[in-house]
């Protein structure tokens, strides 16, 4: 198996290596770096459990290499945490009741991140078109929805 | 304030969304080796032999374990609510002779290295089939002539009831009709899929097992049997659990294998089941159809059901394979009064993945079989469906009510309490079921087709046996709260906390909630069946009032006053009309601390009460969803418009969080009406392993929803709790059927199975006899 050096900027912190080319980016946080965060729910890239943002757009570790994010700069859902203080997407979904079971959470709030990046008050309609990309089981939407709206309003708060 | 019935944010929330959860995949042990499982490709086939020769001489393999090498005669996983006459169509642990579905084990590959390396090696592994011919149909399995999955017969069981006179009442009705319904194959589809850690520990002959389980106990007694351990030797732990909905609630083939392979092996194993296996492997559910007869008179009412349900269970009879058969004829009535019903429901065996329950369980069919019959005999005589509801809908002094039929782990079904009319006429106004109707005949003018559909159930709910509960108060005033119902993302420590503080006065966020492990939790069922509120939360209940009842006796001699002088107010015991008088709960704690002379009467160096909640009969939750549609006829495509619940699951703890039980299950309840569906081939191939293949709803699926609650609280409790896990996933589809059925009435085409995706709509609409007529 050819292995390859990488180094990669994660939540900040700049990790080095060699990796052999077929680990997944999501395999390599998980197992590598030990941010467990990223959930692999269905590794084919359909429900959006492993989405990480990499240089400031989101994508699916289970479908990326480690080898491809090379020089890149990767957030976690770990990421989010500053400081041991939650931030507003993460009030929002604790408010907003927008989390059950937790697996498909880390993805949804790092797709929520990139859109609130780019669009800070999205309509209802944005939202979900958004977030389409995630699948969730447990909490029908409803409250997700919710949850970015009530981050929207936190942040509107702190500017 | 009352915590019980506030909104409170959750306690798990903060942990979870640092990022801190812990679920099965995350853990990782010293010296872990990885496992795979070598499935049957073959839906049907004699196994001839399984050569590891190839496997064993690559260095990387640290073991190969087929059949042989389990002890000899081990039991097959046994059905446990089957009937002395149930044909014992059970799973072994690892196939012996013979496979019978695509997925079933056959061999366990463990492997030095991580999943990459075992699959690449789980190749190696040689097994010999030879293909018998498959069925995959309940019709394919029930022909003359057709390929017996076990031996003798396809048919596992056939239950039957009969209440009144069917066959006199349907001879001298004045109407009748016949007709198929039929549900399609599904599954929970937990975002999670099942996942085993063992540990065996050598120098305690000991296993600690991690699994994403709803049922550790379970788990427990079963490796405890299986291995031939002592109790104290086996401790199951359900970490975080990223969903279940059914699909985790019995002991896997998997389980008891990687516990065997714990024990040869010596070192901790890791196995997580891809979404492929998830898909071939965890249960299926709702598989389907009801021949029915019905009959009725002018004026709406029915008069008779005959019903004969078939379900195909796939190739094994699991753990609760009964439960659906069962639950779908048994409570097809629903909340109307049906004086006579012949039900018939029979369970076949097929070369399919098995069923077991999941979430809704029997329920879902029975309420989309008779909220169909009910828009039938409407549109037969003319009447308006709603009105239809009415006249054949139980009144509200009923309660309880013996309906006549009882079986299969349940019980008799005693209704308990509620308010069936009142729920529909709510759900009626929030709808605006009149306002609707001129919307819909406004739009049929523009040549679009709307339509609106009610789907009304009543649910078993708060299933025993029993569940457990403890209440501690530590030295330092810090409440621990022990539960046997482990949380699947329910939010069992929030809502427990919330009886507690408020039994105890004891601050919120002080309260820790455990569960999911049983050595911390001495007994314990589970989570399903609606029950954690209504059984775990009425035993957590009692446990805090005997905390509370222990408290006082305490305080009394501390504070030098009488029980009854003595009030417990926000954690301190207070003599009433001193408030100044006080000792906290942490003091209480600690007068009675090890190493303490007790007070007079008091004779345990603890305050911990533990209580074992054994419900004498079951809670009957039920509600009223309305739905509104608008179809596409020339794709066939269902967009949703609107989805109205009026739900009644008894005393609400935190309204917020079973909102969110009902949002969620009416996703699921979307997916089964539209969208989701296990297709196999006639050679029993599975053809939907993928979410591309298998659609399950995503936000844009969903519509505008309003969720309200009635809160009828049930006597049988003392908190009044029903339960609320499932009634959002019951009533929706059968609401969404009736919608679509109603836009589509213009064509005459006659909605009888889910889902109702575009093709099966455009299908519909083709064979359709009716020209309709279009506005524009």
């Amino acid at each position: 198996m050819t292995s390859h050096d990488i180094s990669i900027m994660v939540n900040g912190v700049r990790r080095t290596g060699s990796v052999p080319a077929r680990l997944t980016l999501a395999d390599y946080l998980r197992e590598r770096l030990d941010l467990t965060a990223t959930h692999l729910a269905c590794e084919h890239g359909v429900c959006g459990a492993c989405t990480v943002i990499v240089d400031g757009e989101t994508a699916r570790a289970c479908l990326m290499l480690t080898v491809q994010a090379d020089g890149s700069e990767v957030t976690t859902f770990e990421g989010m945490t500053k400081n041991g203080e939650l931030g507003p997407i993460q009030e929002g979904l604790w408010t907003k009741h927008g989390m059950q079971c937790g697996f498909c959470t880390p993805g949804f709030a790092m797709t929520i991140s990139e859109l609130l990046d780019e669009n800070p008050e999205p309509t209802r309609d944005q939202i979900v078109e958004a977030l389409g990309g995630n699948l969730c089981r447990c909490t029908g939407y409803v409250k997700i929805i919710e949850a970015v709206e009530e981050a929207v309003a936190i942040r509107g708060g702190v500017t | 304030m009352s915590l019980f019935g506030a909104s409170v944010r959750r306690k798990e929330d903060p942990r979870l969304l640092r990022g801190d959860g812990r679920y099965v995949a995350d853990i990782k042990l010293h010296g872990m080796v990885h496992a795979i499982f070598v499935r049957s490709t073959w839906a049907h086939a004699d196994l001839r032999g399984i050569d590891t020769s190839a496997a064993l001489a690559d260095p990387r393999v640290v073991a190969v374990i087929t059949a042989d090498d389990l002890p000899p005669g081990l039991a097959p996983l046994p059905c446990i609510d089957a009937e002395e006459t149930t044909k014992p169509f059970n799973q072994t642990i690892l196939a012996t002779d013979r496979v019978r579905y695509v997925g079933e084990p056959v061999a366990l590959l463990i492997v030095e290295g991580d999943r990459y390396i075992a699959e690449d090696l789980v190749g190696l592994v040689e097994v010999d089939y030879e293909p018998r011919p498959a069925v995959s149909t309940a019709e394919a399995a029930m022909a003359p002539g057709a390929p017996i999955v076990h031996s003798e017969t396809n048919v596992a069981e056939v239950l039957e009831y009969d209440i009144g006179d069917t066959a006199g009442a349907l001879a001298s009705a004045p109407h009748t009709f016949t007709e198929r319904f039929v549900t399609q194959r599904q599954a929970g589809m937990p975002m999670e899929t099942r996942g085993v850690i063992v540990d065996w520990d050598q120098r305690r002959d000991g296993i600690t097992v991690w699994s994403s389980t709803q049922i550790p106990h379970s788990l427990k007694a079963a490796i405890v049997g299986y291995l031939g351990l002592s109790e104290n030797a086996v401790r199951v732990i359900a970490p975080d659990v990223g969903g279940a909905f059914g699909v985790k609630l019995q002991p896997y083939p998997e389980e008891i294998v990687l516990a065997f392979a714990a024990q040869s092996v010596g070192r901790p194993i890791k196995w997580i089941e891809d979404r492929y296996e998830h898909f071939v492997a965890s249960t299926h559910g709702r598989e389907q159809y009801h021949d029915v007869e019905v009959g009725y008179d002018d004026d709406g009412r029915i008069l008779a059901i005959r019903d004969h349900a078939v379900t195909n269970t796939g190739a094994y009879l699991q753990r609760l394979a009964l439960v659906e058969p069962f639950i779908a004829v048994s409570m097809l009535s629903g909340p109307y009064i049906i004086e006579n019903q012949h039900l018939i429901s029979t369970v076949l065996m097929t070369n399919t993945t098995p069923l077991n329950p999941f979430r809704g369980v029997g329920h879902v069919q029975a309420a989309f079989v008779m909220e169909r019959i009910v828009d039938l005999v409407a549109g037969g005589v003319g009447l308006d469906p709603a009105e239809v509801r009415f006249r054949n809908m139980l009144p509200n002094d009923v309660f309880p009510l013996h309906r006549g039929i009882g079986n299969v782990l349940a019980g008799e079904i005693i209704y308990d309490s509620g308010d069936y009319q009142a729920c529909l006429t709510r759900a009626l106004e929030v709808a605006d079921w009149d306002g609707f109707r001129a919307e819909q005949e406004r739009a049929l003018t523009d040549g679009r087709h709307l339509g609106i559909g009610i789907g009304f159930f009543v649910e078993e709910t708060g299933l025993g046996p029993y569940e457990s509960g403890r209440v501690r108060v530590e030295p330092s005033g810090q409440v621990v709260v022990f539960t046997g119902a482990c949380s699947s993302g329910q939010g069992h420590d929030t809502v427990l906390a919330q009886i507690t503080a408020d039994e105890l006065g004891a601050d919120f966020d002080d309260i820790v909630v455990v569960h999911g492990d049983t050595d911390l939790v001495s007994s314990g069922v589970g989570t399903y069946a609606s029950r954690s509120a209504p059984v775990g939360g009425t035993a957590v209940r009692h446990a805090a009032i005997a905390i509370r009842a222990q408290a006082l006796r305490i305080a009394a001699d501390m504070l030098e006053a009488a029980p009854n002088d003595l009030e417990l107010i926000d954690g301190e015991v207070k003599v009433k009309g001193t408030p100044t008088r006080a000792v906290s709960l942490a003091q209480i704690a600690g007068r009675v601390a090890p190493g303490q002379q007790l007070p007079d009467g008091v004779d345990n160096y603890t305050l911990d009460a533990t209580d074992v909640y054994h419900p004498t009969t079951n809670t009957f939750a039920y509600g009223c969803h309305i739905s509104t549609v608008e179809v596409d006829v020339e794709t066939g495509v269902v967009t949703l418009l609107r989805h109205v619940v009026v739900n009644d699951s008894g005393t609400l703890i935190n309204p917020l969080l079973v909102d969110g039980q009902v949002q969620g299950g009416v996703a699921l309840g979307i997916g089964g009406a539209l969208m989701e569906k296990l297709f196999y081939g006639d050679d029993g191939q599975p053809l939907s392993t993928n979410f591309m293949d298998y659609l399950i709803p995503a936000v844009g699926n969903m519509p505008e929803m309003t969720v309200e609650h009635m809160a009828v609280p049930t006597p049988l409790n003392p908190d009044g709790m029903k339960g609320a896990g499932e009634g959002g996933a019951v009533g929706s589809p059968a609401a969404i059927a009736n919608a679509v059925a109603d836009a589509l009435l213009p064509f005459g085409a006659r909605v009888t199975e889910t889902p109702l995706d575009p093709v099966t709509v455009y299908e519909l609409l083709r064979d359709s006899t009716v020209i309709a007529p279009t506005g524009a």
